[in-house]
């Protein structure tokens, strides 16, 4: 079976949920005839008809809170943000609506809210945010974020067939420049089960260090990694997956096994989610490190346009791999 | 797909002999009240001062009821009970928190009783509700008793959401079809037009009726949720209780237009005025307005006129309010107004009256009682059931699943794509 890009196995696996489970729909802008601003859901609507492929206007409000409103009487809507920048449109239904219905008055919200994110694309400032940290601030809510083909298909399922509201946030620099072969046949229906990371590159016991990390980020990791294999220098790679619920136990188990970390992300540095694990560091195995717990993190500005900005602006292949051999020499 | 008799009475501007039918004004907007108060409040400032004064006729006589198209004399009576119920009721709760015993504000729909009882009175099993703050009247309408609302006030552990919310903060999706508000105004708005769109999926068209204020049609979600119900053309019964004040701020504050209703036209759905202190007008036009919706024939925007009679919170005394315009609508009680019709009918003697007051105080002193002695929440029951994990709750279609003829299946079936958009 020929590989299949990122997209195309979220598409795959949204597809086959709705096959499987007549109670998923999908609802957002331009998904319907046109297919999509990305074309996730190309074809979709030939399929499964337009009563289950909603093209919505423009209102991000109107569209989580009717997700909601559906989910109430026993479907599991899947609503698309055309850009995950969009997502502060609709900020006050997501944080206030959907994830407190549970706490407050027992009504579950099995919503998946799922979109394009990131950068590296030009996209210019509204066209390229990770907006994760606000929701991962907001108990009731999970956030996901694939890195590879395989676990974006697999971690869709899980979203769609969560109980609870669940923000996916694919990394649209991703969508198309990796190709994964997937299970096919009997093997096609997989999940990946929310809320575990994954080891992206395992070293063995007396590896060097470790870089925890998510979404885009962990190619450019594991690029810096295979440079830093011909010095010598070891490096473990942890594809998070996950980022609320934290797997704080694969976390730890890394810690453990080389006692120095860096914490890598696209998401800018204030507030970013390298804080929040290096607080649980210090919580759970402070006496495991060697070093202090580095951060490599975009700037705290929002995401400029011009390309030379850009990559000033984001995290770099050459800047993993120096503040590696920083950390290494500590 | 399931349907219901075609509606006889859109509102088409029937009535019933006796009364005036109903008029349409400049935007074709159907008006039933059978007066037209012409005020209006006036930012003022004199010697020094500034305050809200009230210009205009406020001389008028209080017109009779609308008689109901619709409503028997058993009907009539039970809205009735139900009013007397909810605002027994609220008295009963400024007396708690007088007595120290309420946690928080309480927010009185006092002179509003005949609009949330009336209106969740044209509710069917089926349909679904969303009270705002002030419609409690429409909870106990709806299946709850008033025990559970004052549990919520006092914050006790048999409340409906276990003390983890407030007030009218609470509802119930298995059996009452009841959405929780927020605190956020306009919210509900999309989230009925969502419940009315997983009922169509499932082959079946409700009515989802919620309200909002004078205030709260000034959002943003307002507009958002209403244009949506408007375009997918779901049974959403919308009404706008206008009673003049939000907070401290003046209709004349709030918005530009003269009738809230007119808003209808901007929607492309029908628009209705109605006295909101007349509970016959605010039921009939709502039972129309549902079985609009039950018929698959979309949205109805209702605008009830009335007055807040008190402040926005227990706490807020309101002197910003003009004393002439309260005692205006003082003689407009709802509860007075109904009392009256439904002697003059003889559709209740005055020995029953009493029975049915005292009916009504005795189930109330009863769920007061239980709510009083009802225990308050451990500490530790803040913890726990953020998330819906290890099949709590067995999510399952309400209505029978999706009814939806599919595409053919194989057809376009997933292929690789080129990029949409510039973004590489």
């Amino acid at each position: 079976m020929a590989p299949v890009t990122y997209l195309e196995a979220i598409r795959q696996g949204i597809w086959e949920e709705m096959e499987r489970s007549p109670e998923v729909f999908c609802i957002g802008e331009d998904i319907g005839i046109y297919g999509g601003a990305f074309k996730v859901t190309e074809g979709f609507i030939q399929r499964f008809g337009p009563e289950r492929v909603i093209d919505t206007p423009i209102a991000e409000s109107a569209i989580v809170g009717a997700a909601f409103g559906a989910a109430l009487t026993g479907l599991r809507p899947v609503a698309e943000f055309q850009f995950i920048d969009f997502i502060g449109c609709a900020f006050n239904q997501i944080t206030n609506m959907l994830a407190k219905s549970h706490y407050r008055w027992g009504a579950p919200a099995p919503v998946v809210l799922r979109g394009p994110s990131g950068g590296g694309v030009h996209g210019g400032p509204f066209h390229s945010q990770n907006p994760e940290m606000y929701f991962v601030h907001t108990p009731g809510l999970k956030v996901v974020c694939p890195a590879t083909a395989y676990d974006a298909k697999g971690l869709i399922k899980s979203a769609i067939r969560d109980n609870n509201p669940v923000l996916f946030f694919e990394h649209k620099f991703l969508y198309r420049r990796i190709k994964e072969e997937l299970p096919v046949g009997k093997d096609a229906d997989y999940v990946v089960p929310i809320g575990k990371a994954r080891v992206a590159r395992e070293v063995k016991a007396g590896g060097h260090l470790s870089i925890i990390t998510y979404a885009a980020m962990v190619h450019t990791a594991l690029e810096a990694a295979e440079t830093l294999a011909k010095e010598g220098i070891e490096v473990e790679v942890v594809d998070l997956r996950t980022l609320l619920p934290l797997d704080r136990e694969a976390i730890v188990a890394t810690v453990k096994k080389t006692n120095k970390v860096i914490v890598l992300h696209e998401d800018t540095k204030t507030g970013g989610i390298a804080g929040e694990i290096a607080a649980i560091i210090n919580e759970e195995c402070f006496d495991d490190l060697d070093a202090p717990i580095v951060r490599i993190t975009s700037l705290d500005t929002p995401v400029p346009f011009s390309p030379p900005m850009e990559e000033y602006f984001l995290p770099s292949v050459k800047g993993v791999v120096e503040k590696v051999r920083w950390l290494h020499r500590y | 797909m399931k349907s219901h008799n075609k509606p006889k009475n859109s509102p088409t501007g029937k009535s019933n002999q006796g009364a005036p039918p109903p008029t349409r004004n400049a935007h074709g907007i159907l008006d039933y009240r059978l007066e037209h108060p012409d005020f209006r409040v006036v930012e003022v400032t004199k010697g020094g001062e500034v305050r809200w004064e009230v210009q205009g006729n406020l001389g008028a006589p209080v017109p009779p009821l609308r008689e109901s198209q619709y409503l028997k004399q058993e009907q009539c009576i039970e809205i009735y009970r139900w009013m007397l119920l909810n605002r027994r009721m609220e008295a009963a709760l400024e007396n708690l928190y007088k007595q120290g015993k309420v946690v928080g504000g309480v927010y009185f729909g006092l002179g509003q009783e005949g609009c949330s009882c009336a209106s969740a009175y044209a509710l069917q099993k089926d349909d679904w509700l969303a009270p705002m703050i002030r419609n409690q009247g429409s909870m106990l309408v709806r299946g709850f008793p008033a025990r559970d609302i004052m549990m919520q006030y006092m914050a006790k552990a048999g409340s409906p959401t276990k003390g983890r919310d407030a007030s009218s903060h609470f509802g119930d999706h298995e059996k009452r079809n009841v959405v929780a508000p927020i605190s956020m105004l306009g919210d509900l708005i999309p989230v009925m037009a969502g419940v009315a769109l997983g009922a169509r999926l499932q082959g079946l068209n409700i009515a989802v009726m919620t309200y909002i204020g004078d205030g709260g049609q000034s959002t943003g979600v307002f507009h958002e949720g209403l244009n949506f119900a408007a375009v997918q053309k779901l049974g959403l019964v919308l009404i706008v209780e206008n009673n003049l004040w939000g907070y401290s701020t003046p209709a004349e504050r709030q918005f530009l237009v003269k009738n809230l209703a007119d808003r209808a036209v901007a929607y492309g759905i029908p628009g209705v005025i109605v006295d909101g202190t007349d509970a016959c007008q605010v039921y009939d036009v709502c039972h129309e307005a549902a079985e609009r919706a039950r018929c698959g024939e979309g949205a109805t925007l209702i605008e009830a006129k009335m007055m807040r009679m008190k402040g926005h919170a227990i706490h807020d005394a309101a002197g910003y309010v003009p004393k002439e315009l309260l005692e205006y609508w003082r003689k407009r009680d709802p509860i007075a107004r109904f009392e009256k019709f439904l002697l003059a009918k003889k559709w209740l003697t005055a020995e029953e009256n009493k029975k049915l007051i005292a009916e009504v105080e005795k189930q109330l002193e009863e769920d007061r009682n239980f709510a009083e002695v009802s225990p308050m929440p451990k500490p530790e029951a803040a913890e726990g059931g953020v998330y819906c994990e290890a099949g709590c709750h067995p999510i399952q279609p309400k209505y029978g699943g999706v009814k939806v003829a599919a595409g053919k299946p194989g057809a376009g079936k997933p292929q690789e794509t080129e990029a949409a958009v510039h973004f590489r």
